[in-house]
């Protein structure tokens, strides 16, 4: 694979979404997918309305098989979003979801110059250049699995946290409850009858 | 409360602090004190024989300081559990209470602090909120005028558990008061202290408000308010039903309190927006609606549990609205008012959303985590070639890597969290962070900077924060300058020097270094690596009498999207001070330093490929241009 003993060929296909008006309403996404279809390694570019609807992500699954991508670029919203949605897609296409990059379009490029369309488009376009560019030297990666210890810790045993010491608890997980004064109650213990029942606080 | 102490499954350890939190999601290692209460918890059986022989009597902060309690004993006679505990500041050791308590012989000075490691999968912070002081406005005369009592403090006095066993009475000479005015939102909605609207309040004085007039049906109850927020179920029909208990609603925010020295009677000024002109009233006691505002002691837990803070100091959670549960870090939830202001169902409602949360997590018998971990190049590193160095391990917030000269540095994988600031720090670039790698960073500052680079703002953010504060400048449409070109990687920790160096031989305009404040670090100690990096580097630019402010360092939370705007914005303002020329003089001038500075990039592994391939695609770029 390409950036990874380098024998194959480098194959990135480019999604630009529209998100609605979101991207569409400030740049032509369709302009940005053909200057993306332009760049070396890119084989396959093209504009969708929602990448993150079903009707994206199967585009997206069914190109990977249709021209042997080997990686993905998804120029959308912010990776704190929709990173997983987009890794999830293209692992169940079978790649590699580390072979997956994403531009932020949205949050970081239409939304913040949306007064500023022409600036917003150049952006846009070198945003999509660096993410192809970061593509061509992905490789594929494992999720690190670790163990996991079952049992639970609540820091404060106030209202919130005897809640959900006692859910833990419900659901057979040893749970350790830490509160640094002498009792637990937190707040509400202090209160005088509660809103809405008006019954004792404790 | 007493259900949380009589479950099987919940171990409560009161009078306890979380010291350290080390490890990831589903393998915590929590240190905790458990503080000595000189009095042994398998023995005493809350008898209170020993209060009732103590001689010393200190405040107590359950009742608020309304109360005093003794050096030896219980907040509270509900108290979960009901153990005494010794005010080793206060006692004079008398022992009377060792006598008193007899056979038992639960009291025993001998015990000292006990320090347990706990191993732990996944932890749910429940910290809570406080109160606002409002002696600090000197207008309501909190402090001056006993009559004038806070809203914690009319909890006690009209409480059938507290010290004056539910008799509302005047502090200032013991009667009942006829006249009560409750003033909201005190320190809150409120510049120049806190702008939240504290979120329970107004509920809070109805309720406060209707307990009076229950108790006291003669009184004169008023509310003054600004605006009667009553949002959830059942809330508004509570306030109508205090107006048709007769309880008066001025709408009109309190200018000034002043007091009668003789009666202590108090004259409130204020506005009555209905009427339209100013009123002074008087009245025998008045409550202050003090605003909710963040523990104290938070950022203490912000930076033990690696939790961003919220502009204010509430936690911050990874999304406000699809992980309102989830703090950044995998393992962390956070309930309750520690989020943000919040009322008793919505506290119990994320209490228990928290710990679903948790249990996605507990139940599972393997987790996964992000691979995007250290590695070493063996054949790179001069350690392994006998050489001194170990600037890796000293680097690393984790204890992650083991370095012995004479071996190749190793990075433990399970301890790796992925900033990347070994990465950066080592001088030989024998160490490289999956997914980030020196090539897929280098091709990503080639490909912005492909075009007019003289123009362009490159930015580089941590993950965790600057991104997210860049996300949230869009969200909140905060415009700035679209010659921002942005840069992602973890932490600030993997900003490598070569980067900034490769920017501006490449003719970038301008450089942004940006990451979290240093006690919101997703690393811990991250942040602080990539911050005296950052000052080396404005260091090396001044004496290259580069433009001040070409190149920037900035901390900014993902709450401060505004910030990150105006950041951007100023940046721009400093190169369009610069004329053209001067500019690209300046460039030009700098170039070969920054050349020899980044030359060692070049022995990076892929980097050279990088380069080449960056070439194939800047021609690509400009030539789709022309």
């Amino acid at each position: 694979m390409a950036g990874d003993n380098g024998n194959e060929e480098l194959r990135i296909g480019v999604y630009v979404c529209h998100c609605g008006s979101n991207i569409a309403g400030v740049i032509d996404p369709k302009v940005v997918a053909e200057y993306a279809a332009a760049l070396p390694g890119v084989v396959r570019a093209i504009n969708t309305p929602y990448a993150c609807a079903d009707s994206g992500q199967n585009l997206i699954k069914e190109d990977i098989k249709e021209y042997n991508l080997n990686r993905v670029v998804v120029a959308a919203c912010s990776v704190r979003m929709h990173e997983p949605t987009f890794r999830a897609a293209v692992s169940e296409a079978g790649l590699n979801p580390f072979l997956m990059e994403m531009a932020n379009i949205r949050e970081q490029c239409t939304w913040a110059h949306g007064h500023d369309p022409e600036g917003a488009l150049e952006k846009a376009k070198d945003l999509v250049a660096a993410a192809v560019a970061k593509a061509r030297f992905l490789v594929p990666l494992q999720m690190i699995k670790v163990p996991v210890t079952k049992r639970a810790m609540v820091i404060g045993g106030g209202v919130a946290g005897i809640s959900a010491a006692l859910d833990l608890g419900d659901q057979g997980i040893e749970t350790i409850l830490v509160e640094k004064q002498p009792t637990i109650g937190g707040t509400m213990a202090q209160l005088n009858k509660t809103f809405p029942t008006m019954d004792c606080s404790i | 409360m007493v259900d949380a102490a009589r479950h099987p499954k919940v171990d409560v350890r009161t009078y306890t602090e979380v010291e350290r939190v080390e490890g990831y999601v589903g393998n915590f290692k929590v240190l905790l004190r458990e503080k000595s209460r000189y009095v042994r918890t398998d023995r005493c059986n809350g008898c209170g024989e020993c209060a009732k022989v103590c001689p010393i009597e200190v405040p107590n902060y359950f009742e608020l300081n309304l109360a005093p309690r003794k050096a030896i004993d219980v907040a509270m006679s509900q108290s979960v559990p009901l153990i005494y505990n010794i005010d080793l500041d206060a006692c004079i050791h008398c022992y009377k209470c060792v006598e008193a308590c007899g056979k038992l012989e639960a009291i025993d000075f001998s015990i000292e602090d006990k320090l347990v490691w706990e191993d732990i999968g996944a932890i749910v912070v429940a910290t809570g909120f406080s109160h606002f002081d409002p002696s600090v406005m000197p207008e309501y005369g909190y402090g001056r005028y006993p009559n004038v009592i806070t809203a914690m403090e009319m909890e006690r006095l009209n409480n059938s558990a507290g010290p004056t066993a539910g008799n509302l009475i005047r502090p200032s000479d013991g009667t009942n008061p006829k006249r009560l005015a409750i003033i909201n939102c005190v320190g809150s909605r409120d510049k120049r202290f806190n702008p939240w609207c504290s979120n329970f309040c107004c509920m809070y004085a109805i309720k406060n408000a209707i307990l009076v007039k229950q108790a006291y049906p003669d009184m004169d109850v008023t509310i003054y308010y600004m605006d009667i927020r009553t949002p959830s179920k059942g809330y508004e029909e509570f306030y109508d039903r205090a107006r048709e208990m007769g309880i008066h609603f001025i709408q009109g925010r309190p200018s000034l309190i002043t007091e009668d020295p003789e009666t202590h009677n108090l004259f409130v000024h204020s506005e009555d927006v209905a009427l339209g002109h100013v009123i002074e009233r008087e009245y025998d006691m008045v409550m202050l609606n003090q605003a909710a505002v963040p523990q104290p002691d938070v950022d203490t837990v912000s930076s033990v549990l690696n939790i961003t803070q919220s502009p204010g100091g509430w936690f911050m959670e990874y999304h406000p609205k699809l992980r309102p549960m989830d703090s950044p870090t995998d393992g962390v939830f956070l309930a309750g008012a520690c989020q943000g202001q919040k009322d008793i169902p919505a506290s119990v409602a994320q209490g228990s959303a928290a710990a679903a949360r948790a249990g996605r997590v507990l139940h599972a018998d393997e987790w996964e985590i992000e691979p995007v971990v250290a590695v070493v190049w063996e054949d790179r590193c001069v350690s392994a070639k006998g050489k001194k160095c170990g600037l890796c391990a000293k680097a690393c917030p984790y204890n992650a890597i083991e370095y012995e000269q004479g071996k190749a540095a190793h990075v433990v994988t399970a301890k790796c969290h992925g900033c990347g600031g070994c990465v950066a720090e080592c001088p030989h670039n024998a160490i490289t962070q999956m997914h980030f790698t020196d090539a897929q960073i280098l091709a990503q500052i080639h490909a912005l900077l492909a075009e007019k680079p003289e123009e362009k703002i490159l930015a580089f953010r941590c993950h965790w924060c600057s991104y997210g504060g860049a996300d949230l400048a869009g969200v909140s449409h905060f415009e700035y300058s679209s010659n921002e070109r942005g840069l992602r990687v973890m932490c600030s920790a993997r900003m490598d020097a070569d980067f900034i160096y490769e920017a501006f031989r490449l003719g970038a305009g301008a450089v942004l270094y940006s990451g979290c404040h240093p006690q919101d670090c997703h690393y811990i100690t991250g942040q602080r690596v990539g911050a005296s990096r950052a000052e080396r580097l404005l260091k090396a630019f001044e004496k290259m009498e580069m433009t001040p402010g070409r190149f920037r360092v900035e901390w900014i939370s993902a709450a401060e999207g505004d910030k990150y705007a105006r950041v951007i914005n100023e940046m721009q303002a400093v190169l369009d001070s610069i004329p053209k020329e001067k500019l690209m003089e300046e460039i030009e001038r700098l170039r070969p330093e920054m050349e020899r500075r980044a030359r060692r990039l070049r022995e990076v592994p892929q980097v050279e490929e990088a380069l080449g391939y960056s070439r194939q695609l800047e021609a690509a770029m400009v030539g789709k241009e022309a």
